[in-house]
Protein backbone atom coordinates (compact mmCIF):
# COMPACT_ATOMS: atom_id res chain seq x y z
CA UNK A 1 0.00 0.00 0.00
CA UNK A 2 1.45 3.86 -0.74
CA UNK A 3 0.73 4.93 2.31
CA UNK A 4 3.58 2.04 3.46
CA UNK A 5 5.94 4.06 1.43
CA UNK A 6 6.00 7.05 3.47
CA UNK A 7 8.11 7.96 6.57
CA UNK A 8 7.90 10.61 8.87
CA UNK A 9 11.40 11.39 9.64
CA UNK A 10 11.44 14.28 11.67
CA UNK A 11 9.28 15.61 15.13
CA UNK A 12 9.49 19.07 16.75
CA UNK A 13 7.72 20.52 19.53
CA UNK A 14 7.44 23.81 21.33
CA UNK A 15 7.07 24.30 24.99
CA UNK A 16 3.59 24.13 25.67
CA UNK A 17 2.36 27.25 27.89
CA UNK A 18 -0.69 28.74 29.18
CA UNK A 19 -0.52 31.58 27.49
CA UNK A 20 2.21 32.31 24.67
CA UNK A 21 4.01 35.48 24.16
CA UNK A 22 4.72 34.74 20.96
CA UNK A 23 2.87 35.08 18.22
CA UNK A 24 1.52 31.77 16.67
CA UNK A 25 3.77 32.49 13.34
CA UNK A 26 6.67 32.42 15.54
CA UNK A 27 6.15 29.02 17.24
CA UNK A 28 5.45 27.88 13.50
CA UNK A 29 8.93 29.38 12.24
CA UNK A 30 10.75 27.38 15.36
CA UNK A 31 8.85 24.11 14.59
CA UNK A 32 10.05 24.67 10.94
CA UNK A 33 13.72 25.82 11.73
CA UNK A 34 13.90 22.74 14.09
CA UNK A 35 12.74 20.20 11.80
CA UNK A 36 15.22 21.00 9.30
CA UNK A 37 17.98 20.90 11.67
CA UNK A 38 17.41 18.04 12.86
CA UNK A 39 16.65 16.16 9.35
CA UNK A 40 19.24 18.22 7.51
CA UNK A 41 16.64 19.67 5.13
CA UNK A 42 17.21 22.67 3.48
CA UNK A 43 13.48 25.11 3.32
CA UNK A 44 14.10 24.58 -0.12
CA UNK A 45 13.48 21.05 -0.43
CA UNK A 46 10.08 20.97 1.51
CA UNK A 47 7.62 21.03 -1.74
CA UNK A 48 4.66 20.22 0.26
CA UNK A 49 2.85 21.61 3.54
CA UNK A 50 -0.57 20.77 5.33
CA UNK A 51 -1.31 22.53 8.46
CA UNK A 52 -4.09 22.18 10.73
CA UNK A 53 -6.43 25.05 10.84
CA UNK A 54 -6.27 27.28 14.39
CA UNK A 55 -8.42 29.11 16.59
CA UNK A 56 -6.22 31.91 16.36
CA UNK A 57 -6.76 32.48 12.92
CA UNK A 58 -10.23 31.31 12.93
CA UNK A 59 -12.41 33.14 10.00
CA UNK A 60 -9.14 33.14 7.37
CA UNK A 61 -10.11 31.08 4.79
CA UNK A 62 -6.10 31.31 3.25
CA UNK A 63 -4.83 30.02 6.54
CA UNK A 64 -2.24 27.50 4.57
CA UNK A 65 -1.18 30.55 2.25
CA UNK A 66 -0.58 32.88 4.96
CA UNK A 67 1.37 30.18 6.77
CA UNK A 68 3.56 29.87 3.37
CA UNK A 69 3.74 32.84 3.23
CA UNK A 70 5.01 34.07 6.71
CA UNK A 71 7.20 31.14 6.53
CA UNK A 72 8.52 31.81 3.14
CA UNK A 73 7.81 28.31 1.51
CA UNK A 74 7.51 27.45 -1.97
CA UNK A 75 5.21 24.75 -2.55
CA UNK A 76 3.84 22.24 -4.91
CA UNK A 77 1.13 20.91 -2.90
CA UNK A 78 -0.27 23.42 0.25
CA UNK A 79 -3.56 22.67 2.05
CA UNK A 80 -5.03 23.27 5.60
CA UNK A 81 -7.26 20.36 7.13
CA UNK A 82 -10.32 20.89 9.02
CA UNK A 83 -11.18 17.73 10.90
CA UNK A 84 -10.34 19.42 15.03
CA UNK A 85 -8.25 17.05 16.84
CA UNK A 86 -7.72 14.05 13.97
CA UNK A 87 -6.07 17.05 11.79
CA UNK A 88 -2.65 15.59 12.55
CA UNK A 89 -2.95 11.96 12.03
CA UNK A 90 -5.36 13.05 8.84
CA UNK A 91 -2.12 15.58 7.75
CA UNK A 92 0.10 12.63 7.74
CA UNK A 93 -2.10 10.27 5.55
CA UNK A 94 -2.75 12.63 2.78
CA UNK A 95 0.77 13.79 3.19
CA UNK A 96 1.42 10.08 1.93
CA UNK A 97 -0.82 10.09 -0.34
CA UNK A 98 0.35 13.10 -2.03
CA UNK A 99 4.25 12.02 -2.20
CA UNK A 100 2.80 8.56 -3.81
CA UNK A 101 0.59 10.25 -6.06
CA UNK A 102 3.51 12.58 -7.30
CA UNK A 103 2.21 15.74 -6.33
CA UNK A 104 5.21 16.70 -4.46
CA UNK A 105 8.61 14.69 -2.40
CA UNK A 106 8.59 16.39 1.07
CA UNK A 107 5.61 17.65 3.74
CA UNK A 108 5.60 19.45 6.25
CA UNK A 109 3.13 18.68 8.48
CA UNK A 110 2.40 21.79 10.64
CA UNK A 111 0.21 22.23 13.67
CA UNK A 112 -0.03 25.08 15.85
CA UNK A 113 -2.62 27.21 17.80
CA UNK A 114 -2.43 29.89 20.04
CA UNK A 115 -6.22 30.11 21.24
CA UNK A 116 -5.68 30.51 24.62
CA UNK A 117 -3.36 33.68 23.71
CA UNK A 118 -5.35 34.96 21.00
CA UNK A 119 -8.53 33.38 19.55
CA UNK A 120 -10.82 35.07 17.19
CA UNK A 121 -14.09 33.12 16.35
CA UNK A 122 -16.19 34.85 14.04
CA UNK A 123 -19.47 33.81 13.53
CA UNK A 124 -18.80 30.22 12.84
CA UNK A 125 -21.41 28.91 10.78
CA UNK A 126 -22.68 25.70 12.78
CA UNK A 127 -25.66 24.60 14.61
CA UNK A 128 -23.66 26.03 17.52
CA UNK A 129 -25.63 29.46 17.64
CA UNK A 130 -28.87 28.40 16.92
CA UNK A 131 -29.80 24.75 18.40
CA UNK A 132 -27.14 24.67 21.58
CA UNK A 133 -25.54 28.09 22.31
CA UNK A 134 -29.38 29.14 23.43
CA UNK A 135 -29.50 26.32 26.00
CA UNK A 136 -25.96 27.06 27.61
CA UNK A 137 -23.86 24.64 26.29
CA UNK A 138 -20.51 25.02 26.73
CA UNK A 139 -19.20 22.80 24.19
CA UNK A 140 -17.40 20.03 25.04
CA UNK A 141 -17.59 19.68 29.18
CA UNK A 142 -21.30 19.62 28.35
CA UNK A 143 -20.95 16.76 25.81
CA UNK A 144 -18.73 14.51 27.71
CA UNK A 145 -21.09 14.84 30.73
CA UNK A 146 -24.07 13.79 28.61
CA UNK A 147 -21.72 11.03 27.48
CA UNK A 148 -20.36 9.89 30.69
CA UNK A 149 -23.98 10.17 32.40
CA UNK A 150 -25.43 8.09 29.68
CA UNK A 151 -22.11 5.49 29.65
CA UNK A 152 -23.75 5.00 33.43
CA UNK A 153 -26.61 4.20 33.29
CA UNK A 154 -25.53 1.62 30.47
CA UNK A 155 -22.91 0.16 31.76
CA UNK A 156 -22.01 1.69 35.43
CA UNK A 157 -19.21 4.05 35.50
CA UNK A 158 -15.85 3.32 38.24
CA UNK A 159 -14.52 6.66 38.84
CA UNK A 160 -11.81 5.73 40.81
CA UNK A 161 -10.44 3.91 37.28
CA UNK A 162 -10.92 6.74 35.67
CA UNK A 163 -8.72 8.47 38.02
CA UNK A 164 -6.39 6.07 37.56
CA UNK A 165 -5.45 7.46 34.49
CA UNK A 166 -5.18 10.86 35.13
CA UNK A 167 -2.99 10.17 37.66
CA UNK A 168 -0.88 7.93 35.39
CA UNK A 169 -1.03 10.88 32.97
CA UNK A 170 0.53 13.41 35.36
CA UNK A 171 2.97 11.25 36.24
CA UNK A 172 3.91 11.46 32.39
CA UNK A 173 4.03 15.15 32.75
CA UNK A 174 5.82 15.30 35.20
CA UNK A 175 8.76 13.75 33.20
CA UNK A 176 8.13 15.92 30.36
CA UNK A 177 9.75 19.41 30.01
CA UNK A 178 7.76 20.54 27.51
CA UNK A 179 4.36 20.07 29.33
CA UNK A 180 2.52 22.93 30.59
CA UNK A 181 4.94 24.10 33.76
CA UNK A 182 1.43 24.54 35.76
CA UNK A 183 0.12 20.57 35.69
CA UNK A 184 3.33 19.02 36.22
CA UNK A 185 2.62 18.40 39.72
CA UNK A 186 1.85 15.08 41.13
CA UNK A 187 -2.01 13.88 41.45
CA UNK A 188 -3.67 11.18 43.49
CA UNK A 189 -7.14 9.52 42.67
CA UNK A 190 -8.61 11.18 45.47
CA UNK A 191 -7.54 14.44 43.68
CA UNK A 192 -9.14 13.78 40.91
CA UNK A 193 -12.50 12.41 43.13
CA UNK A 194 -12.59 15.87 44.74
CA UNK A 195 -11.87 18.20 42.17
CA UNK A 196 -14.70 20.45 41.23
CA UNK A 197 -17.77 19.58 39.08
CA UNK A 198 -17.77 21.12 35.86
CA UNK A 199 -20.56 19.30 34.03
CA UNK A 200 -21.69 16.61 35.63
CA UNK A 201 -20.18 13.85 35.92
CA UNK A 202 -17.15 15.60 34.67
CA UNK A 203 -14.73 17.18 36.78
CA UNK A 204 -11.97 19.55 36.69
CA UNK A 205 -8.97 16.83 36.89
CA UNK A 206 -11.20 14.92 33.49
CA UNK A 207 -10.81 18.16 31.61
CA UNK A 208 -8.18 19.28 29.23
CA UNK A 209 -6.91 23.01 30.29
CA UNK A 210 -6.67 25.34 27.20
CA UNK A 211 -3.23 26.41 25.95
CA UNK A 212 -1.02 27.86 23.40
CA UNK A 213 1.87 25.75 21.35
CA UNK A 214 2.87 24.18 18.68
CA UNK A 215 4.10 21.25 16.81
CA UNK A 216 5.19 19.52 13.59
CA UNK A 217 6.73 16.23 11.94
CA UNK A 218 8.56 15.95 8.45
CA UNK A 219 7.11 13.24 6.01
CA UNK A 220 9.00 12.41 2.91
CA UNK A 221 9.20 8.87 1.02
CA UNK A 222 10.95 6.05 2.55
CA UNK A 223 13.31 5.73 -0.26
CA UNK A 224 14.22 9.58 0.10
CA UNK A 225 14.68 9.02 4.02
CA UNK A 226 17.17 5.91 2.43
CA UNK A 227 18.84 8.34 0.44
CA UNK A 228 19.88 10.99 2.95
CA UNK A 229 21.06 8.14 5.24
CA UNK A 230 17.59 9.08 7.76
CA UNK A 231 17.76 5.79 9.79
CA UNK A 232 15.27 7.51 12.36
CA UNK A 233 11.89 6.80 10.71
CA UNK A 234 8.11 6.33 11.67
CA UNK A 235 6.18 4.56 9.08
CA UNK A 236 2.45 4.85 9.10
CA UNK A 237 1.25 0.97 8.51
CA UNK A 238 -2.39 1.68 9.32
CA UNK A 239 -5.05 4.14 9.75
CA UNK A 240 -8.76 4.61 9.70
CA UNK A 241 -10.67 7.71 10.16
CA UNK A 242 -14.53 7.75 10.16
CA UNK A 243 -16.66 11.21 10.59
CA UNK A 244 -20.37 11.78 11.13
CA UNK A 245 -20.33 8.31 12.46
CA UNK A 246 -24.43 6.59 11.97
CA UNK A 247 -24.74 10.25 10.75
CA UNK A 248 -28.18 8.68 9.13
CA UNK A 249 -29.84 7.99 12.20
CA UNK A 250 -31.73 10.34 14.74
CA UNK A 251 -30.85 8.55 18.06
CA UNK A 252 -27.25 7.10 18.25
CA UNK A 253 -25.85 5.15 21.46
CA UNK A 254 -23.07 7.97 22.35
CA UNK A 255 -21.08 5.22 24.07
CA UNK A 256 -20.38 3.88 20.63
CA UNK A 257 -17.84 5.83 18.26
CA UNK A 258 -16.05 6.30 14.84
CA UNK A 259 -12.95 4.48 16.30
CA UNK A 260 -14.23 1.11 16.13
CA UNK A 261 -14.53 1.05 12.28
CA UNK A 262 -11.43 3.42 11.62
CA UNK A 263 -9.82 0.87 14.47
CA UNK A 264 -10.95 -2.54 12.39
CA UNK A 265 -9.55 -0.67 9.35
CA UNK A 266 -5.96 0.25 10.53
CA UNK A 267 -5.55 -3.18 12.28
CA UNK A 268 -6.55 -4.95 9.40
CA UNK A 269 -4.19 -2.92 7.01
CA UNK A 270 -1.68 -3.12 9.85
CA UNK A 271 -1.60 -6.91 10.53
CA UNK A 272 -1.63 -6.12 14.33
CA UNK A 273 -4.05 -6.99 16.76
CA UNK A 274 -4.64 -4.67 20.22
CA UNK A 275 -2.25 -7.12 22.15
CA UNK A 276 0.27 -6.41 19.68
CA UNK A 277 0.16 -2.68 20.21
CA UNK A 278 3.60 -1.37 21.82
CA UNK A 279 2.50 2.00 23.16
CA UNK A 280 -0.99 4.02 23.18
CA UNK A 281 -1.43 7.51 22.42
CA UNK A 282 -5.13 8.61 22.28
CA UNK A 283 -6.30 11.80 21.85
CA UNK A 284 -7.31 12.79 25.18
CA UNK A 285 -9.34 16.07 25.52
CA UNK A 286 -11.52 13.92 28.74
CA UNK A 287 -10.38 11.31 30.56
CA UNK A 288 -13.65 8.57 29.39
CA UNK A 289 -12.88 9.68 25.88
CA UNK A 290 -9.19 7.40 26.43
CA UNK A 291 -11.67 4.54 28.05
CA UNK A 292 -13.99 4.40 25.30
CA UNK A 293 -11.29 4.29 23.09
CA UNK A 294 -10.07 0.95 24.54
CA UNK A 295 -13.36 -0.46 24.69
CA UNK A 296 -13.65 0.90 20.40
CA UNK A 297 -10.26 0.17 19.56
CA UNK A 298 -10.63 -3.75 20.97
CA UNK A 299 -8.60 -3.46 23.82
CA UNK A 300 -12.07 -4.80 26.23
CA UNK A 301 -15.32 -5.11 25.22
CA UNK A 302 -17.77 -2.14 25.45
CA UNK A 303 -18.74 -1.71 28.48
CA UNK A 304 -15.47 -2.97 30.20
CA UNK A 305 -13.59 -0.58 30.20
CA UNK A 306 -12.99 0.34 34.06
CA UNK A 307 -12.03 -3.15 34.57
CA UNK A 308 -9.26 -2.70 31.73
CA UNK A 309 -8.21 0.23 32.75
CA UNK A 310 -7.94 -1.49 37.07
CA UNK A 311 -5.90 -4.94 35.06
CA UNK A 312 -3.23 -2.92 33.46
CA UNK A 313 -0.43 -0.32 33.83
CA UNK A 314 -0.40 2.47 31.74
CA UNK A 315 2.89 4.32 32.87
CA UNK A 316 5.41 4.04 30.72
CA UNK A 317 7.34 1.16 32.33
CA UNK A 318 3.84 -0.69 32.16
CA UNK A 319 2.22 -3.44 30.17
CA UNK A 320 0.75 -0.75 28.13
CA UNK A 321 2.40 2.73 28.24
CA UNK A 322 -0.52 5.19 27.58
CA UNK A 323 0.15 9.28 26.74
CA UNK A 324 3.65 8.95 28.10
CA UNK A 325 4.24 12.77 27.54
CA UNK A 326 1.30 13.67 29.90
CA UNK A 327 -1.36 14.06 26.82
CA UNK A 328 -3.10 16.72 26.39
CA UNK A 329 -4.95 16.54 30.00
CA UNK A 330 -1.85 16.85 31.96
CA UNK A 331 0.57 18.30 29.19
CA UNK A 332 -1.78 21.36 27.99
CA UNK A 333 -4.53 21.71 24.84
CA UNK A 334 -3.02 23.28 22.18
CA UNK A 335 -6.01 24.14 20.55
CA UNK A 336 -6.52 22.71 16.59
CA UNK A 337 -3.06 21.67 17.10
CA UNK A 338 -3.73 19.26 19.90
CA UNK A 339 -3.48 15.89 18.33
CA UNK A 340 -0.56 16.64 17.50
CA UNK A 341 0.52 16.47 20.98
CA UNK A 342 -0.27 12.61 20.80
CA UNK A 343 0.99 11.60 17.58
CA UNK A 344 4.95 13.94 18.32
CA UNK A 345 4.88 11.71 21.59
CA UNK A 346 4.44 8.38 19.56
CA UNK A 347 6.76 9.14 16.96
CA UNK A 348 9.54 10.48 19.82
CA UNK A 349 9.01 6.85 21.10
CA UNK A 350 9.78 5.03 18.10
CA UNK A 351 13.00 7.24 17.48
CA UNK A 352 14.00 5.81 21.15
CA UNK A 353 14.13 9.43 22.34
CA UNK A 354 12.00 9.35 25.44
CA UNK A 355 14.56 10.05 27.90
CA UNK A 356 12.95 9.49 31.25
CA UNK A 357 10.00 8.22 29.95
CA UNK A 358 11.48 6.13 27.20
CA UNK A 359 9.01 2.89 26.50
CA UNK A 360 11.15 -0.74 26.83
CA UNK A 361 9.00 -1.68 23.30
CA UNK A 362 9.63 0.56 20.33
CA UNK A 363 7.96 -1.98 17.86
CA UNK A 364 4.93 0.36 17.10
CA UNK A 365 2.64 2.58 18.76
CA UNK A 366 -1.02 3.75 18.60
CA UNK A 367 -2.05 7.11 17.95
CA UNK A 368 -5.48 8.49 17.94
CA UNK A 369 -7.68 11.62 17.18
CA UNK A 370 -11.01 12.94 18.51
CA UNK A 371 -11.87 16.21 16.22
CA UNK A 372 -15.56 18.58 16.73
CA UNK A 373 -18.44 18.10 18.80
CA UNK A 374 -21.54 17.50 16.98
CA UNK A 375 -25.28 17.53 18.27
CA UNK A 376 -26.43 14.80 20.49
CA UNK A 377 -24.06 12.55 19.38
CA UNK A 378 -20.26 12.05 20.93
CA UNK A 379 -17.65 13.40 18.03
CA UNK A 380 -17.67 14.15 14.78
CA UNK A 381 -14.16 12.63 13.62
CA UNK A 382 -12.08 9.80 14.93
CA UNK A 383 -8.89 8.73 13.17
CA UNK A 384 -6.67 5.73 14.42
CA UNK A 385 -3.06 5.15 13.29
CA UNK A 386 -0.22 2.61 13.44
CA UNK A 387 2.83 3.39 13.24
CA UNK A 388 5.88 1.67 12.79
CA UNK A 389 9.66 2.36 13.48
CA UNK A 390 11.43 2.27 10.26
CA UNK A 391 9.21 -0.75 9.03
CA UNK B 1 -28.72 18.24 47.25
CA UNK B 2 -28.04 21.60 45.49
CA UNK B 3 -30.68 23.95 44.17
CA UNK B 4 -30.61 23.51 40.07
CA UNK B 5 -31.26 26.90 38.03
CA UNK B 6 -34.56 26.54 35.80
CA UNK B 7 -32.51 29.09 33.66
CA UNK B 8 -35.85 31.31 32.67
CA UNK B 9 -34.50 34.47 34.03
CA UNK B 10 -31.45 34.13 31.51
CA UNK B 11 -31.86 37.12 28.99
CA UNK B 12 -31.49 34.81 25.46
CA UNK B 13 -30.80 36.39 22.44
CA UNK B 14 -33.24 34.78 20.23
CA UNK B 15 -31.33 32.84 17.56
CA UNK B 16 -30.98 33.74 13.69
CA UNK B 17 -32.73 30.73 11.66
CA UNK B 18 -31.40 29.73 8.41
CA UNK B 19 -33.75 29.87 5.41
CA UNK B 20 -34.64 25.99 5.77
CA UNK B 21 -35.49 25.98 9.63
CA UNK B 22 -37.77 29.30 9.81
CA UNK B 23 -40.50 27.24 9.59
CA UNK B 24 -39.63 25.89 12.95
CA UNK B 25 -39.48 29.10 14.04
CA UNK B 26 -42.37 30.73 13.30
CA UNK B 27 -44.38 27.61 14.79
CA UNK B 28 -42.89 28.41 18.14
CA UNK B 29 -44.95 31.60 18.03
CA UNK B 30 -47.95 29.21 18.68
CA UNK B 31 -45.79 27.38 21.15
CA UNK B 32 -46.43 24.67 17.93
CA UNK B 33 -43.69 21.72 17.69
CA UNK B 34 -43.07 21.33 14.31
CA UNK B 35 -40.50 18.06 13.08
CA UNK B 36 -39.32 17.39 10.11
CA UNK B 37 -40.32 14.47 8.22
CA UNK B 38 -38.60 12.50 5.44
CA UNK B 39 -41.62 10.38 3.87
CA UNK B 40 -39.15 8.67 1.46
CA UNK B 41 -37.93 6.87 4.40
CA UNK B 42 -40.60 7.45 6.77
CA UNK B 43 -38.10 9.52 9.58
CA UNK B 44 -37.84 12.33 11.48
CA UNK B 45 -35.00 14.23 12.27
CA UNK B 46 -34.03 17.15 14.36
CA UNK B 47 -32.02 19.78 14.57
CA UNK B 48 -33.61 21.11 10.94
CA UNK B 49 -31.51 20.26 7.95
CA UNK B 50 -31.64 21.15 4.16
CA UNK B 51 -31.83 17.39 3.38
CA UNK B 52 -33.06 14.19 4.64
CA UNK B 53 -30.09 12.53 6.95
CA UNK B 54 -31.26 9.05 5.26
CA UNK B 55 -31.67 9.68 1.57
CA UNK B 56 -29.98 13.34 1.38
CA UNK B 57 -33.41 14.28 -0.62
CA UNK B 58 -34.59 17.85 0.40
CA UNK B 59 -37.89 16.87 -0.24
CA UNK B 60 -39.49 16.91 3.42
CA UNK B 61 -42.20 17.58 5.49
CA UNK B 62 -42.96 19.53 8.74
CA UNK B 63 -45.22 17.85 11.40
CA UNK B 64 -46.50 18.89 14.11
CA UNK B 65 -45.17 16.60 17.50
CA UNK B 66 -46.57 16.35 21.14
CA UNK B 67 -43.30 17.08 22.29
CA UNK B 68 -43.44 14.06 24.37
CA UNK B 69 -40.37 11.79 25.32
CA UNK B 70 -38.12 11.30 27.64
CA UNK B 71 -34.68 11.86 29.30
CA UNK B 72 -31.67 10.40 26.95
CA UNK B 73 -28.86 11.87 28.99
CA UNK B 74 -28.70 15.21 31.20
CA UNK B 75 -25.66 16.92 32.56
CA UNK B 76 -25.55 20.15 35.27
CA UNK B 77 -23.62 22.67 33.87
CA UNK B 78 -21.96 24.16 36.98
CA UNK B 79 -19.40 26.66 34.84
CA UNK B 80 -21.15 28.94 31.93
CA UNK B 81 -20.54 31.81 29.53
CA UNK B 82 -23.15 35.06 29.15
CA UNK B 83 -25.94 35.34 29.33
CA UNK B 84 -25.80 32.06 31.32
CA UNK B 85 -22.73 32.99 33.85
CA UNK B 86 -24.27 33.29 37.33
CA UNK B 87 -27.33 31.11 36.72
CA UNK B 88 -25.36 28.17 37.06
CA UNK B 89 -26.15 25.31 38.01
CA UNK B 90 -28.59 24.28 35.37
CA UNK B 91 -29.65 20.91 33.50
CA UNK B 92 -28.98 20.26 29.79
CA UNK B 93 -30.72 17.62 28.75
CA UNK B 94 -30.80 15.55 25.38
CA UNK B 95 -34.55 14.16 25.32
CA UNK B 96 -35.64 11.08 22.84
CA UNK B 97 -38.83 12.29 21.58
CA UNK B 98 -41.71 9.43 20.89
CA UNK B 99 -40.93 10.49 17.29
CA UNK B 100 -37.58 9.20 17.33
CA UNK B 101 -35.18 11.66 17.38
CA UNK B 102 -32.99 13.70 20.56
CA UNK B 103 -33.59 17.18 21.27
CA UNK B 104 -31.18 19.45 23.46
CA UNK B 105 -32.57 21.61 25.98
CA UNK B 106 -32.98 23.01 29.40
CA UNK B 107 -35.23 21.37 31.94
CA UNK B 108 -37.97 23.28 34.28
CA UNK B 109 -39.74 22.24 37.19
CA UNK B 110 -37.37 19.48 37.83
CA UNK B 111 -35.00 18.96 40.89
CA UNK B 112 -32.21 16.83 40.52
CA UNK B 113 -33.74 14.31 42.87
CA UNK B 114 -36.66 13.97 39.90
CA UNK B 115 -33.92 13.57 37.36
CA UNK B 116 -33.05 10.14 35.82
CA UNK B 117 -32.67 8.83 32.57
CA UNK B 118 -35.59 7.62 31.19
CA UNK B 119 -38.39 10.40 32.82
CA UNK B 120 -41.33 10.67 31.02
CA UNK B 121 -41.38 14.59 29.47
CA UNK B 122 -43.37 17.07 28.08
CA UNK B 123 -42.32 20.84 26.31
CA UNK B 124 -42.35 23.89 28.50
CA UNK B 125 -41.56 27.07 26.09
CA UNK B 126 -39.71 29.60 27.24
CA UNK B 127 -40.73 33.06 25.62
CA UNK B 128 -38.00 34.75 23.11
CA UNK B 129 -38.01 38.88 22.64
CA UNK B 130 -38.90 38.41 19.35
CA UNK B 131 -42.29 36.21 19.78
CA UNK B 132 -40.83 33.03 18.90
CA UNK B 133 -40.40 30.42 21.91
CA UNK B 134 -37.72 28.10 23.01
CA UNK B 135 -38.35 24.66 23.42
CA UNK B 136 -37.30 23.32 26.98
CA UNK B 137 -39.02 20.94 29.08
CA UNK B 138 -40.54 19.95 32.27
CA UNK B 139 -41.46 16.37 33.71
CA UNK B 140 -44.96 15.33 32.32
CA UNK B 141 -46.59 13.93 35.88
Amino acid sequence: MSMHDAAIVGYAETKIVEKSERDIWELQAEILDSLLQRTGYEKGEIDGMITSLSMTAAGNPFWSQAVADQLSLELDFCQSIDIGGCSPAAAVVRASLAIDAGLCSTVLCLFADTQASDSSRERPRSIVPEWQQPYGYLGPPAAFGLLSQRYEHQFGLDYTALGKLAVTQRGHAVLNDLACEKLRKPITVEDYLNSRMIADPIRLLDSVMTCDGANGLLVTSKKGAERRGLTKCAVPVGYGERTNYRASESVVDVTETGHLPAGERAFAQAGLKPKDIASFHPYDDFIIAIMIQLEMLGFCKQGHGCDFIKAHDFTHTGDLPLNTGGGQISGGQIGLASGGTNLVEAVRQLFGEGGRRQVGNTGNALVTGIGGIPYGRNWMSSAVMILKADA
Amino acid sequence: MIAINDTLNVRREPPRWRSFSKAFWDATREKRLLLQYDPTSDRYQHFPRACSIVTGSPALEWREVAGKGEIFSYTIARRARPPFAGHEPFFIVLVTLDQGVNVMANMVKCSLEDMKIGLRVKPYWAQLSNGTHLLMFQPDR
